[in-house]
């Protein structure tokens, strides 16, 4: 599957404390010093919606996020422009991108570590319907890499898969493990 | 997808394809992606103020850009052309999948009932229009100096105060104007509305330049159908109120009379100053009885169209089909929550037992998701009677009373059941600095903040009921985008200087009138600070409720005040602190950044101004390159006939710039180039033969008088090559024209380039 757009998201605990405007100046700063390996362009306000993005942090190869879909907050990323490396290494690196955001907003001064994210749920979207829609026979092509990747990941623990049952909505997964991993040790394996 | 439709995609990726090889020149280019709704976003000059610094972004693509100073890689945005604002639930899916695919993840309703997608990549628009064509939607001429979106009343055909539904209508003038050959040179964008009534605020006819408003009147015995139609009126800089040019059009004329109206636009209207080049200005110079004469005349010598009238078979057929049977609301099971939402968000239809329902959109935004719930209510509920309003909400028409419960409950669930439509907190406002070129100062972010301090104040009870009627509007830039004019309290961004500094300001206007079809223009008071403006807002409602005389409206009442003391009560807020002691006045809402103005791009609105002839040419060598496919797929006779048209579309493109009226005839078009251009010798190259044109010439007479020609590989391949030189030489033709007139014009003292804004 030549997929190319697509991303993670890994879930919050304790999300509710975060207050979402106090992401903003956060994000600007981050633009100022080029802190995630992509090229940072601008931060966009979308806390008046409910269950939508949040706050984003827009570059030029995929968009960075706070993001609330499914009433569920965490740190989002994907990949907006074609990507180097086979799937699993495509995954790998929009994966890296993600936890180094999560990683870098859990450990944000501003934010009095308001941002936990325990690294034990994680949401994958293929962000592209013309090449991945979310139907069995787009998974069966999908998995192999997707399994291969969460292999090396998570290092062998055990993790379950949940599709996203809805077909309209992207093809997706929601992958849990049943004890939090650091975030730092799942970067090592990326 | 119509092949029509398709063609032009194809078209557009062609183009996109020769740009990133460097074969068009960028203002072509330009206008080419404007006129398919992809258009520019802040900062995409590769330029952007980090709060610290101005820094160059080094996007990936280097040099290569999509339009003057518009770098490639810079994300845009795209437009989606949503005429009268009318939707099926599967429109609306299919957006909300290309808004995640492609976009954010949101899709931004506008007020010309439009929808855009921020953040998009120039190079995934074509397979996004493509998915839109393949539900019906075209973005052609969203954008650029073209005919935009045709707006109408969302309550057309189910308004109490109606003289009849003009959804027909204004979907035959959508569509009749859309790509017609007298829309394709204007100097710059052309609007047009439709309201069912004089009194509402819906259609907004006077800020068009055509507004048409229904009426009917007796004739010979028996009902007609018509309008009173009103042009020259527009926003911006400088708002102009429209002119009656006639008080009832038949039904069957507004075709023509619009067509003549953009002939004598397109004609007169100015092209090398954008500033003065909307149709307003002309009405304005010429007077309206010298226009109204003009386009009259105009309109004597209109070819005849079968689609003037055609249209109106499909008029009298036209039923919006409810999805279940009236039924009246049971009174017995209101909720609270449910009660204040009906107060504002539902409108009884006239036809008994039904309703439509407002879903109010903080920004005019919704998710995706939010989108996909909507569209399963609309199946439930309302059928595909989805329309997108100039408030930038979306309204379910015909929905039974009865349902109306549950479709709160749905709404709720779908966090769209926000109260309060066209309340004072349902703010309107344009996309300010958070995307737009243009934008000064942050009008969403003034507006969230104004949105949800009105909200929690009517929530608790604390906002007064007389307060509650008032329209907030807000606009980043003189430019108007967010109808500023037109409310009781409106605000446009602009800066000022304070110590050295550059402070973040909105010019407040009061006492606009959005009733009557927008038929009054606020008053403009003074500048204040951008984060005091809701203090202004608190103190002006206060000494409003304060002072009112027993039922005086808010704009009766600034004007009973004046502007002096106005002027002053304005004059409390203009104070700023200094930096060292407030550093907050020195930032916008939602945006820590300190404030700079340098992020200000070039407008893109009117696009460049690229003559007609430059987008034939351009045709012509796609039609001929089509042909050489043909000729590889071995399809002689399909390769010989498009190369044949590509002569004669480059043909008809020079002539049309000395006939304005060239016919889609071959024969005329041959006779025309042969006398104008063949026989005056303008086709012949005197400069070092660079083009020998009257050889090629004769490529296209040739095979024109050719009638019984077989088409055979030889006889198609040489005609493709044939064709090529053709091209060509029509090209150093145009060039060379082009110059002469230059050199005339500089001659006389003239300006040879389009001025600036």
């Amino acid at each position: 599957m030549d997929l190319h757009k697509f991303g993670f998201k890994f879930f919050a605990a304790d999300a509710e404390r975060v207050d979402l405007l106090a992401l903003i100046p956060v994000f600007h700063r981050w633009i100022q010093t080029d802190a995630l390996p992509d090229l940072l362009l601008d931060v966009g306000d979308y806390s008046h919606l409910p269950a939508g993005p949040g706050i984003i942090l827009v570059a030029h190869e995929g968009t960075y996020g706070f993001d609330e879909a499914g009433h569920r907050r965490g740190v989002q990323y994907y990949s907006k422009r074609p990507l180097s490396g086979d799937l699993p290494e495509r995954l790998a690196t929009v994966a890296r991108k993600t936890l180094l955001a999560a990683r870098l907003l859990a450990d944000e001064p501003e934010l009095n570590g308001a941002v936990r994210i325990p690294g034990n749920e994680l949401r994958f979207f293929a962000n592209d319907r013309l090449i991945a829609p979310n139907t069995d026979e787009a998974y069966a092509a999908l998995e192999p890499a997707l399994r291969s990747f969460l292999d090396r990941l998570y290092a062998g623990a055990p993790y379950t898969i949940e599709r996203e049952p809805d077909p309209r909505e992207r093809l997706g997964v929601t992958v849990r493990t049943e004890q939090p991993v650091a975030l730092e040790a799942l970067l090592e394996r990326l | 997808m119509s092949p029509e439709l398709a063609r032009e995609i194809d078209v557009f990726e062609g183009q996109i394809a020769l740009k990133k090889q460097g074969k068009i020149e960028e203002k072509l280019f330009a206008e080419a992606r404007l006129r398919r709704g992809a258009y520019g976003q802040r900062y995409d000059n590769g330029q952007r103020h980090d709060g610290i610094v101005q820094r160059t972004i080094p996007f990936p693509c280097g040099d290569l850009n999509k339009g003057p100073e518009t770098v490639w890689d810079a994300p845009g945005m795209q437009r989606i052309k949503i005429p009268f604002g009318g939707m099926t639930a599967e429109q609306l899916e299919v957006i909300a999948d290309l808004a995640e695919e492609y976009s954010g993840a949101v899709l931004h309703v506008t007020t010309r009932q439009d929808i855009q997608l921020h953040y998009v990549h120039i190079e995934d628009t074509p397979d996004l229009m493509r998915r839109l064509a393949a539900v019906g939607i075209t973005t052609r001429e969203a954008c650029g100096n073209a005919v935009r979106n045709v707006t109408a009343c969302p309550r057309a055909g189910v308004c109490h105060g109606e003289s009849f539904d003009v959804t027909p209508y204004a979907k035959a003038m959508a569509y009749f104007l859309l790509g017609h050959p007298d829309t394709q040179d204007m100097g710059r964008k052309f609007k047009v509305a439709f309201s069912g009534c004089k009194d509402g605020g819906c259609g907004l006819t006077n800020i068009h330049d055509i507004g048409f408003t229904a009426k009917t009147w007796q004739e010979n015995g028996q009902t007609k159908r018509g309008f009173e139609v009103v042009v020259g009126g527009g926003l911006g800089a400088v708002p102009y109120e429209a002119k009656l040019f006639d008080e009832a059009v038949p039904e069957e004329e507004i075709l023509p009379l619009a067509q003549a109206i953009c002939r004598v636009f397109a004609r007169l209207g100015e092209k090398r100053n954008r500033g003065r080049a909307r149709m307003k200005f002309l009405v304005d110079k010429l007077g309206i009885d010298e226009f109204r004469r003009l386009v009259l005349e105009e309109r004597k010598i209109l070819p005849h169209d079968p689609r003037w009238t055609g249209y109106l078979e499909e008029v009298a057929a036209y039923r919006e089909q409810p999805l279940k049977p009236a039924k009246k609301l049971d009174l017995t099971q209101l909720t609270p929550s449910f009660d204040a939402w009906r107060a504002t968000n539902v409108y009884p239809q006239k036809q008994p037992g039904y309703a439509v329902v407002t879903v109010t959109l903080p920004l005019g935004d919704l998710t995706s998701w939010q989108a996909r719930q909507l569209a399963d209510i609309a199946r439930k509920y309302a059928g595909d009677n989805i329309r997108l309003t100039v408030e930038q909400n979306i309204v379910l028409r015909w929905v039974a009373e009865a349902d109306l419960p549950a479709v709160y409950r749905e709404l709720e669930a779908a966090g769209l059941s926000v109260g309060g439509a066209s309340k004072i907190e349902d703010v309107v406002a344009c996309p300010g600095t958070d995307t737009c070129k243009l934008g000064i100062a942050s009008s969403r972010g003034l507006a969230a903040e104004l949105h949800e301090r009105f909200k929690a104040r009517q929530q608790s009870g604390e906002l007064d009921p007389a307060l509650r009627d008032l329209h907030i509007k807000i606009s980043g830039c003189f430019n108007s985008c967010g109808q500023h004019h037109l409310a009781d309290i409106g605000f446009y961004g602009v800066s000022r200087k304070v110590g050295g500094t550059t402070v973040p300001h909105f010019r407040v206007l009061l006492g606009g009138q959005w009733e009557n079809n927008g038929a009054a223009y606020g008053q403009t008071i003074g500048g204040i600070p951008s984060k005091r403006v809701p203090e202004f807002i608190d103190r002006i409602s206060a000494k409003y409720l304060e002072e009112r005389q027993e039922g005086e409206r808010f704009r009766d009442y600034v004007n009973r005040l004046g502007k002096k003391a106005l002027k002053e009560l304005v004059d409390e807020f203009a104070t700023v602190p200094p930096y060292a002691v407030d550093r907050s006045y020195y930032s916008d809402w939602r945006d820590p950044r300190e404030f700079t103005i340098s992020d200000i791009g070039t407008g893109e609105c009117a696009g460049a101004v690229v003559p007609r002839i430059e987008f034939d040419l351009q045709a012509a060598e796609q039609r001929v390159f089509e042909a050489s496919v043909y000729l590889d797929e071995g399809d002689y006779r399909k390769a010989d006939e498009a190369a044949y048209q590509s002569m004669l579309i480059a043909a008809a493109g020079l002539v049309r710039t000395q006939l304005w009226d060239i016919a889609d005839d071959p024969d005329q078009i041959v006779a025309e180039f042969k006398a104008r251009f063949y026989d005056t010798q303008l086709f012949q190259s005197k400069d070092a033969g660079q083009y020998a044109g009257g050889k090629f010439a004769q490529y296209l007479f040739n095979r024109h008088a050719d009638k019984d020609r077989a088409f055979t590989a030889d006889k198609a391949r040489r005609l493709v090559e044939e064709a090529q030189l053709f091209i060509e030489a029509a090209y150093g033709c145009h060039h060379r024209l082009q110059e002469q007139q230059s050199q005339a014009m500089a001659a006389f003292g003239a300006p040879t380039a389009p001025a600036e804004v």
